[in-house]
């Protein structure tokens, strides 16, 4: 449940309002210009209609410069931002050579393997000039090497299932799943919050999509229920299949999934649930097996698990997870494994030396040490933000806040204030977000020291302070308070 | 003073955003501070401020919910392409609260503008046309109506 102050919906839509105004009436004069000038495509039809990028040009590339900073080193827990600038006002912007360190929020890189480790990088190094960096064929031609399957026995072993299949890219692994198991006649029954990876399945799948309020299960009960007495859509004969699709942790809001009932639930009216654990893996839980491990729930009641490399890997690609049968048939249909390229050795690599860190199989004991840090810097980073004033998104133990800015123009500025003091945020706003909900994502890395975030939040308190978005009173420092009363003694 | 924002169901996030608090609210004001604006600028009778106002909310009413189609973004790849924002608010559930608010909006407004007028001539007839056609348009039987192909597609 996100709490705004009534004034500043208010003045939100009124800034949302006044853009969109600014925006139109740009357009109008540029129609006009337009017109006087003739253009040498007679009869192509416009690649874009009127209004569909009307977002885009009027107001995304107005803070353009918030978005899309390239960076010139690994994204460790400092790391290196090019400096850019503009001449036509944010339409183009080029890069100059400077570059600023910079303490890095935004990227997500839960346990610290994104920069050199001494554990993964020699191995990964190793495979580099074994096997080479593309495979350069598809898994069923030529691309399996005895990497690829040691990665899918220790995917199925670390998520403690029966079997896996991994993929090139996490986004294509929802997206080319999705259609292979629902096709029509089936009904996908979708988080309100579900990432754009899964809305695309989804819909490439042709089967009925439905979606329930997030994170409630006696909506989704709901929902199931109507769904299951009525019927395919005109025919109302009963569904194919029911599959249900939540995340681990969601994205946008650092919530942890009310995974144990939704799973009473489905068991209740026979749906399968498919879990895509794309932040959750690897960062939660105590041995880091994800959300299942952290919430209790027994990962043989969740029949899909699906997960990504890019975030606590520090690699690239996704896996699906499941019974040996569920494997074998994606194997056989799957155009994500007949026809795309195979994950590249290196990265392969990369996950299964990590994988083997966090559990400790190294002999080391890093991989504890990674996930209490990560823990307990969560804790520490959020708490002391919620005492300042902030509002702050997302459950205890999760890596992801989001600081709720609201306000249009507070986007911009909390961003760029944010760079010149030296911290990389990530600020996100609409489609991505609400419209009345934009925010800036923190997410915490186990990398990060005491140091790192006692900076950090000293130049988020100025800042916030600065654009105004500490929406809720401070608590007072009680430590100071009692001090003062011993002195009076 | 807080409100609680309650996440919607709806997909389509070109019009998910209006059935978030405060939309109302915003909408009354904008109105009112326009209002205050016409009449402070043009230096008119308050009753020629409230006709302007109505009229130009009649454009620009018609022309974003009832003329434009599809949504300013590309992400929802077309789906709502043939739709105006009246047609795709609530899933195109007809007669719900958002609904009935906004067709009761020009009516007072049409009740504003011609009392304040004393109901004289010329202004109550355009008043009369505007209040008309806004209202017909927001009709539950007008969903997806075109009439003589007018704003249809090719």
């Amino acid at each position: 449940m996100i709490t705004i102050p009534y004034l500043t919906a208010l003045t939100t839509y009124f800034s949302y309002g006044l853009l969109f105004a600014f925006g139109q009436l740009r357009d109008f004069f540029r129609k006009i210009f337009d017109w006087c000038r003739a253009s040498n495509l007679q009869g192509y039809a416009p690649i874009c209609l009127g209004l569909e990028d009307f977002y885009t040009r009027r107001l995304y590339l107005r803070i353009q410069d918030c978005f899309g900073r390239p960076i010139a080193s690994a994204p460790d827990a400092w790391f290196d931002v090019v400096e850019r600038y503009s001449n036509d006002n944010n339409k183009t912007l080029k890069r100059t050579t400077k570059k600023s360190r910079c303490l890095n929020l935004g990227s997500y890189n839960y346990l610290g393997f994104a920069a050199s480790d001494e554990y993964c990088t020699p191995r990964a190094i190793k495979s580099l000039k074994r096997f080479s960096p593309s495979t350069c064929s598809a898994r069923v031609d030529g691309g399996t090497t005895t990497l690829h399957t040691e990665l899918e026995e220790c995917v199925a072993n670390f998520v403690q299932k029966p079997a896996a299949v991994v993929f090139g890219m996490g986004y294509v692994t929802n997206s080319a799943i999705l259609p292979v198991l629902m096709g029509k006649g089936g009904l996908i029954i979708s988080d309100s919050l579900n990432h754009n990876s899964i809305v695309n399945g989804a819909r490439g799948s042709g089967a009925t999509i439905r979606v329930f309020q997030h994170n409630t299960p006696s909506h989704l009960e709901k929902v199931l229920r109507e769904q299951i007495a009525d019927g395919q859509p005109r025919t109302h004969r009963p569904w194919k299949k029911i599959i249900v699709v939540v995340e681990g942790i969601y994205s946008m809001e650092g919530e942890l999934c009310k995974l144990p009932e939704i799973v009473a639930i489905c068991k209740k009216y026979k749906a399968y649930v498919y879990l895509d654990e794309a932040h959750s893996i690897g960062a939660v839980g105590k041995s880091g097996r994800g959300v299942c491990e952290l919430l209790g729930v027994d990962t043989a009641d969740v029949d899909i698990m699906m997960g990504t490399f890019t975030k606590s890997f520090g690699s690239c690609g996704g896996y699906i997870a499941g019974s040996k049968e569920l494997i074998q048939y994606l194997k056989y249909t799957c155009p994500a494994h007949l026809y795309a390229t195979s994950i590249s050795p290196p990265a392969a690599q990369q996950i299964i030396s990590s994988i083997k860190v966090i559990l400790g199989e190294d002999g080391t004991s890093r991989g504890a040490q990674k996930l209490a840090r990560i823990r307990e810097n969560s804790n520490f980073f959020r708490s002391e933000l919620q005492k300042m004033g902030f509002e702050v998104l997302g459950d205890n133990d999760s890596p992801v806040m989001p600081i709720m800015l609201y306000n249009p123009a507070k986007i911009p500025a909390f961003s760029r204030e944010c760079l010149k003091q030296n911290v990389a945020v990530v600020t996100v706003a609409f489609p991505a977000t609400p419209l009345l909900l934009a925010r800036a994502r923190i997410c915490i890395s186990a990398s990060h020291t005491k140091e790192d975030l006692v900076k950090a939040l000293e130049v988020i308190s100025r800042v916030g302070d600065l654009v105004g978005i500490k929406y809720f009173p401070a608590e007072p420092n009680k430590q100071q308070q009692e001090k003062g009363l011993i002195k009076v003694d | 003073m807080y409100v609680k924002a309650v996440r919607p169901t709806d997909l389509n996030r070109n019009t998910e955003w209006f059935t978030y608090p405060g939309v109302w609210t915003t909408y009354i004001l904008i109105l009112f501070f326009s209002w205050l604006i016409v009449l402070s600028v043009l230096n008119c009778s308050p009753g020629l401020a409230w006709t302007i106002v109505h009229l130009s909310h009649f454009l620009v009413t018609y022309h974003f919910f009832h003329w434009k189609k599809g949504t300013p973004f590309a992400d929802d790849q077309g789906i709502y392409n043939r739709l105006t924002w009246w047609e795709q608010i609530d899933s195109g559930k007809q007669l719900t609260r958002n609904r009935k608010f906004l067709t009761v909006v020009p009516v007072v407004l049409y009740l504003i503008a011609s009392h304040t007028t004393d109901y004289q001539h010329p202004m109550l007839f355009f008043n009369t046309l505007a209040v008309f056609v806004l209202v017909v348009a927001k009709f539950p039987h007008m969903h997806k109506v075109r009439i003589f192909g007018i704003n249809a597609d090719q």
